[in-house]
């Protein structure tokens, strides 16, 4: 068996890498006296991909919204019951999520862990659905969804990804709409499965105090090659490049107004590390604009027009990328002007290099504290590990980044055109 | 045996003048934690006052007088976390000054972080910034303003905004009917003076402990003893947690509309069982069987059975001795949810409970107990709440009470359990 081992000594951590014959990668972090064991088995497909063709199809096909995060609740289901109760049987919890570009199934567990991964293996290897099923989950999944129209956080997110966007299939509800799942049967369920579930679409990781080796040794036994790996043709519609609106607004139960804004980036040719490389890039920057020590931070706290909510965060995939700021405000659209005025104050100045070299260090800390938590850990591999990056390439990033990238960055991703805000009003 | 790493034991360091000190050494972590809390009774006319008094003091210090400044200094600090708040224990109001740092073997330098951590958490408690001998008025007016929108706010979570108020209506007799963070009547009566006398006693009266976590050598803890023995004491307050056991008269039922889309309904019940109370271990058990996870008779018969919510959950306030049932269901569906309920209910009374649930039961809640000790934080509210309630488990201890309790018990603490108040927040009429 051919395992290689990475060793990261300034943060004394250590990553095993295992590659399975079918092409699925198998990683393992070990974190010793931990308690918690924590697996993931996740494929590389999210609620985006609602467009497709089936292996072995020559047609494409537009599947139901929704249909990947469905699928995500029926895999639980099993022959012999839900496999739910198996791992309940064991004491440990299942747990599972879907987001816009992977599907992601785990279970942490203080005991016997051999048993919880193999349970993990197999029920994601072998769907099992029913019409019947299918039927029942439209309910459970329906109050799910009538649980996020209800969520302010949720809605102002989405509003502002369909203010960005007006094709990419990121504006849709991960989770679908009553109507949309309401066409969800069994046979395309299939299609979707067959599609994406191959063992080199996916990957596996452990993380905990494990035996490394026992764990490969249990990748190796139990992953099927149940067919070739097939060619996934993913198809995204075309986008502009101007943002879809500049403002949207919605109504809802809620005390004062909760916003979010943001710049859509479209500088989308980037890959692997490089891709790290733009969102650390544009989060210092963000940092350095508004973040707590910032002045423009403590100016809008001072005059009540942000509280301790206000936070900012950028994402980067292969077809979309974008900064978002936000959270409770009176006047939104005075916090967006006044963070306008900021940025264009700062392309009169120029940005200031101690200011930079001191939040460099400083989220380089905050980001090893993320190394604690088992959870955390695997929770930011999965999001990185489709890009062809792992999350300790974020420390060679935070290392190796110039303040002359940082500029460029600045002058590439804050374009004013590109700037869109969404608010939630009190009802 | 010590182990470096798996050592989940609090030491008692020293203990003067109503302040304790608590040490947890481990090399675990990449982090070493520094949590200080002031102990209350929770009463109307002190709960906002203990609320919006960190929020004014985490505004600035002598040494660093703006939030802007105290942010460039943890941004040195290799990103250091500094933080503040409140929250209720039973009838205990805890207020929390916390700080977190990178510990040394990671900065790539002897930077002496625990000492500068330390000290600023210390100077933000004890040397605020004063405006003509009181806090400086911007400050609290600021801070009572951005108190009063969080208040204000806590409809914006309708899942736990419904569990709170369902615990706050049946105990609205109760200091437990007194929000974590006060209310905006009582918030309106504070100006810049009255806060600064009410610190002056908070300072001198209120019970503190002081939990250290990480990898922290002595000497440096030596120093923590010595700073803390210069605040100037006087009588130290008692403190208690409130009764447990409480008749119902009556249920009540309490309509909330909001335009929503989501029903919540909510179901709160006096366990009439305290945290110290032998039974207590059983209750646990009870509610795990009940509702604390996917194999609990809420989750499979609410959910997975009659396909009618996406989740279903009971929960404890073991300090109250509460019980809390909540789910999310559509709002022609609330008579169905209840009468589903209380055939779960119903069932654990006579004790109808499978193997499989008892089972699965026991080893959620062990998996969960040592789950916990992967974290600072929960490590230290572990612990905390241990030193509240006097009842002095460790992980281990209270996994075996908890491995005794039979299935006889779980039936005994059922039939002590009493539904007190239906909640249920609704859609507004078109």
């Amino acid at each position: 068996m051919d395992i290689k081992t990475i060793e990261y000594n300034e943060i004394n951590e250590v990553m095993h890498v295992y590659e399975h014959s079918s092409g699925l990668k198998a990683f393992v972090i070990p974190k010793k006296g931990y308690s918690k064991k924590y697996a993931t088995f996740a494929t590389h497909y999210g609620s985006i991909n609602n467009k497709f063709v089936v292996p072995g199809e020559s047609e494409a096909i537009r599947v139901p919204d929704g249909i990947a995060h469905f699928l995500e609740h029926k895999l639980f289901e099993q022959k012999d019951g839900s496999v739910m109760d198996k791992f309940s049987a064991l004491g440990s919890s299942p747990n599972a999520y879907t987001s816009f570009n992977q599907t992601v199934y785990l279970f942490s567990c203080t005991d016997k862990f051999d048993e919880n991964f193999q349970l993990l293996l197999n029920f994601v290897q072998n769907p099992y659905i029913t019409d019947e099923s299918v039927e029942k989950e439209k309910g459970i999944i329906g109050q799910e969804i009538q649980m996020y129209q209800d969520d302010p956080e949720w809605k102002v997110f989405f509003n502002l990804l369909r203010a960005f966007y007006k094709e990419n299939p990121v504006r849709i509800d991960i989770a679908g709409t009553i109507e949309s799942i309401s066409q969800i049967n069994r046979e395309v369920l299939y299609k979707c499965y067959n599609t994406f579930y191959h063992p080199s679409n996916m990957v596996i990781l452990v993380v905990g105090d494990v035996d490394h080796r026992k764990v490969f040794e249990q990748v190796e036994k139990n992953i099927e090659i149940k067919q070739e790996k097939p060619e996934i043709k993913r198809i995204f519609p075309e986008e502009s490049k101007e943002i879809n609106e500049n403002y949207v607004e919605e109504k809802l139960a809620v005390a004062m107004p909760i916003f979010q804004a943001g710049f859509r980036d479209n500088r989308l040719n980037v890959q692997g590390i490089e891709s790290l490389r733009q969102e650390v890039a544009v989060k210092i920057l963000l940092n350095m604009i508004m973040g707590r020590s910032s002045k423009l931070y403590n100016d809008l706290y001072n005059e009540g027009l942000i509280n301790s909510t206000f936070d900012y965060d950028y994402t980067i995939e292969e077809s979309y990328a974008h900064s978002m700021f936000g959270g409770e405000s009176p006047d939104p659209e005075k916090v967006r002007d006044k963070i306008v005025k900021a940025i264009e104050d700062l392309k009169t100045n120029g940005l200031d290099r101690n200011n930079y070299e001191r939040i460099r260090k400083a989220m380089k800390g905050r980001f090893l504290k993320q190394l604690n938590s088992v959870e955390s850990i695997s929770h930011t591999f999965m999001s990185v590990y489709f890009k062809g990056v792992t999350i300790f390439d974020y420390f060679d990033v935070y290392d190796k980044i110039t303040f002359e990238y940082i500029n460029d960055t600045f002058a590439g991703h804050f374009n004013l055109d590109n700037l869109a805000l969404s608010v939630i009003r009190p009802a | 045996m010590l182990d470096r790493y798996n050592n989940a034991q609090l030491y008692k360091i020293d203990s003067f003048s109503g302040i304790t000190i608590y040490n947890l050494k481990t090399e675990k972590f990449k982090t070493n934690t520094i949590n200080i809390f002031f102990h209350d009774n929770l009463t109307r006319e002190n709960a906002s006052r203990n609320a919006l008094l960190p929020a004014v003091l985490r505004r600035g210090c002598s040494r660093f007088p703006t939030f802007r400044d105290i942010s460039l200094y943890l941004e040195e600090l290799y990103g250091a976390t500094f933080d503040c708040g409140v929250t209720k224990k039973g009838e205990m109001q805890i207020i929390q000054f916390y700080i977190d740092y990178v510990s040394d073997r990671y900065t790539g330098e002897n930077s002496r972080l625990f000492e500068k951590a330390f000290d600023l958490l210390f100077e933000i408690i004890t040397s605020p910034v004063l405006e003509n001998g009181v806090f400086k008025n911007d400050y609290v007016e600021q801070e009572k303003d951005n108190l009063r929108k969080l208040i204000e706010s806590r409809v914006n979570d309708k899942m736990q905004y419904s569990v709170e108020k369902c615990l706050e209506e049946m105990c609205k007799d109760e200091p437990f009917g007194i929000y974590d963070y006060g209310s905006v009547e009582e918030l309106k009566k504070i100006d810049a003076k009255g806060l600064y006398d009410y610190y002056v006693t908070f300072l001198q009266t209120l019970p503190i402990s002081v939990y250290i976590t990480g990898n922290v050598e002595e000497s440096m803890i030596d120093n923590v003893i010595k700073k803390l023995s210069n605040i100037k004491r006087g009588n130290i307050k008692e403190t208690n947690t409130g009764e447990v056991v409480k008749e119902v008269a009556e249920v009540r039922n309490i309509t909330e509309t909001m335009p929503v889309n989501q029903s919540k309904l909510s179901l709160g019940f006096r366990t009439n069982i305290s945290s110290s109370d032998e039974d207590y271990y059983a209750l646990v058990v009870y509610n795990g069987i009940l509702g604390g996870g996917i194999h609990s008779k809420l989750f499979q018969n609410v959910r997975e059975k009659e396909s009618m919510a996406y989740y279903a959950f009971s929960r404890l306030e073991k300090f109250k001795g509460l019980m809390v049932i909540s789910s999310g269901i559509l709002k022609e569906n609330k008579d169905k949810a209840i009468r589903i309920i209380e055939e779960q209910l119903e069932s654990m009374r006579r004790g109808n409970i499978s193997e499989y649930e008892f089972d699965s039961t026991l080893k959620t809640i062990e998996t969960g107990m040592k789950s916990l000790m992967d974290s600072q934080l929960q490590i230290v509210d572990f612990y905390l709440s241990q030193s509240i309630v006097n009842t002095n488990d460790d992980f281990n201890s209270f996994i075996e009470k908890i491995k005794k309790v039979t299935k006889d018990d779980v039936i005994r603490v059922a039939n002590k359990i009493k539904l007190d108040t239906i909640y249920f927040l609704t859609g507004t009429e078109a």
